[in-house]
């Protein structure tokens, strides 16, 4: 009986915050005009970006050892963010291109790669996530990131220029009138070589 | 006349006061009905085998991905930073990196070693020999790597999560497990049922919420979105040569596709088409493994379809008094069950 009472109560507390994950999460996509559903929401849609985690972001003002320990538990459970696939919309396709230059002033492009192809869907990923983000530093940082990996088949290279940009691909109609994908510049990053190899 | 009248309208009350007063224990007894392990059976297997394609996808870049700074593709200082902005107690691979630095371990060779740890608890794992441990380190080291991975992660992990969280918990061992053979000990049905349930319950809202905020996309309509999904790189298997011939086709399974979805929490539950919607359901997981090369997230949707509707469903169990699949409109536990 106290097992069972112990497992109903987990439960309720479990999908509980399930549901109120999943419906924050689609009360942000219509309140940020996401959706077909004709909605301004400005002061609604302010705070969830405040977020720094793409999760529930649940706002606990309790004490921090209590939010410590329930986002430790969403993550565990694999329950911090919605179930949203491709929705409400496919995301764009973003690329990143690299521009490495040598010593002697030649140039060489690259384009940051992966061996495997699972490892290429998270190379796509990591992309989106990048062109979704906000966050000018994050989108440094990570782009950075991605140089300094590339950079490592250019040991010659003494400064490295990044495109970030996005592919907009033509619908059907567009595709059999033979319109080519479009690309859109989004930013643009220059890296030096550091003295701390580490630290491009 | 009148007074059958008053009759019937004095009963109702009664009647719905008594059916409301019977929820709780309806609900009680729906949540924990009997089941028999063979959903357990298909999780333990079908989640060991979607880590071992899982870690061997991975294999010449899991270092890459899960390195330090400068010293890979991604970051996991970085990811493992962001995450403890969330919580510092969320399971992460940069623990193990610190433990065994004391040993003087180099970080590459705790990388290898997780990947190594990871793909032998899943042979552990798949084989039943001990079945709860292996089902716990396989979630931690999952996860671990998971979250170490920081943003160049998706869909599949969420739910690869999910599953082994739920696969960690459940009454293990299962009676196709190796650790059955010397314990011959059959777990609580009532328990086994109730698990199920929540593995069943969990993927309803998946679905549910999935196929709703893909019905609240305008492109979802009109096909757009499919085909996006379809010519987006690296999705893009079928070539748009091809798939420009059949886009008359496209609005109507991009709703199909969302239909299917918010159908799913209320037709899998119904007696005549509970199964033809999990096969729907399956074959559309199936082509976007195949259509999109999502092999990863196919199977593991596959796996947890399998597992929390499939006996019953698909086939009929040959033990126990099965297996929480109807639900017949109502709270009332089905005499099938």
């Amino acid at each position: 009986m106290t097992r069972s009472r112990i497992a109903l109560g987990w439960f309720t507390l479990h999908f509980f915050l399930i549901i109120a994950i999943c419906s924050r999460q689609l009360w942000w996509l219509i309140a940020n005009g996401l959706t077909i559903i004709p909605f301004s929401g400005a002061e609604v849609s302010a705070q969830p970006a405040k977020d720094i985690s793409t999760t529930a972001g649940l706002r606990i003002t309790r004490a921090r050892p209590a939010k410590d320990v329930l986002f430790a538990y969403l993550h565990s459970a694999g329950i911090e963010g919605a179930y949203g696939f491709f929705a409400p919309n496919v995301p764009e396709n973003f690329k990143l291109a690299f521009e490495f230059r040598n010593a002697d002033g030649s140039l060489e492009y690259d384009l940051p790669n992966v061996e495997s192809r699972a490892a290429g869907l998270r190379l796509g990923s990591l992309l989106d996530n990048i062109g979704r983000s906000d966050s000018e530093q994050y989108r440094r940082i990570l782009i950075r990131m991605l140089t300094s990996a590339a950079w490592k088949d250019h040991p010659g290279a003494i400064s490295a220029h990044a495109v970030f940009g996005k592919l907009k691909l033509p619908n059907p109609l567009e595709y059999e009138r033979g319109v080519s994908p479009a690309y859109e510049f989004i930013a643009a990053y220059d890296f030096e070589q550091s003295a701390d190899p580490n630290a491009k | 006349m009148n007074s059958s009248r008053l009759t019937i309208l004095n009963n109702l009350p009664i009647r719905t006061q008594s059916s409301i007063k019977q929820l709780p224990q309806r609900l009680r007894e729906w949540l924990f009905l009997s089941s028999s392990d063979q959903w357990l059976s298909i999780l333990r297997i079908g989640l060991s085998l979607q880590l071992i394609l899982y870690t061997f996808s991975l294999r010449t870049d899991w270092s890459s991905l899960l390195a330090g700074t400068g010293r890979g593709l991604g970051s996991r200082d970085l990811a493992e930073a962001l995450l403890s902005l969330e919580s510092p107690i969320i399971p992460r691979l940069g623990w193990l990196v610190v433990a065994a630095k004391q040993l003087g371990l180099s970080e590459a060779t705790v990388l290898n070693l997780s990947w190594y740890c990871l793909t032998l608890v899943s042979v552990f794992l798949l084989i039943g020999l001990f079945s709860r441990p292996m089902a716990i380190a396989s979630w931690f080291l999952h996860l671990g790597s998971v979250k170490s991975g920081g943003p160049a992660t998706y869909g599949v992990d969420a739910l690869t999560t999910i599953g082994l969280f739920y696969l960690m918990l459940s009454p293990l061992p299962d009676q196709l497990s190796l650790d059955y053979l010397w314990r011959k000990k059959l777990c609580n049905p009532q328990l086994l049922g109730f698990w199920r349930r929540v593995l069943q319950l969990h993927l309803c809202l998946i679905y549910f919420f999935s196929g709703l905020t893909k019905a609240l996309g305008n492109d979802w309509w009109n096909g757009i979105n499919l085909w996006r999904a379809l010519t987006r790189p690296p999705f893009d298997l079928i070539s748009a040569d091809i798939l420009v011939r059949f886009k008359h086709f496209l609005p109507i399974t991009g709703v199909a596709v969302w239909l299917l979805e918010i159908g799913y929490p209320f037709l899998i539950w119904h007696r005549r088409l509970r199964r033809p919607w999990l096969i729907a359901i399956l074959l559309m997981h199936a082509g976007v493994g195949i259509a999109m090369g999502m092999y990863l997230f196919a199977s593991v949707m596959i796996v947890l379809n399998l597992a929390a509707f499939g006996p019953g469903i698909l086939w009929h169990r040959t033990q126990a008094p099965d297996d929480g699949s109807s639900f017949s409109g109502s709270m009332i536990p089905s005499p099938n069950n």
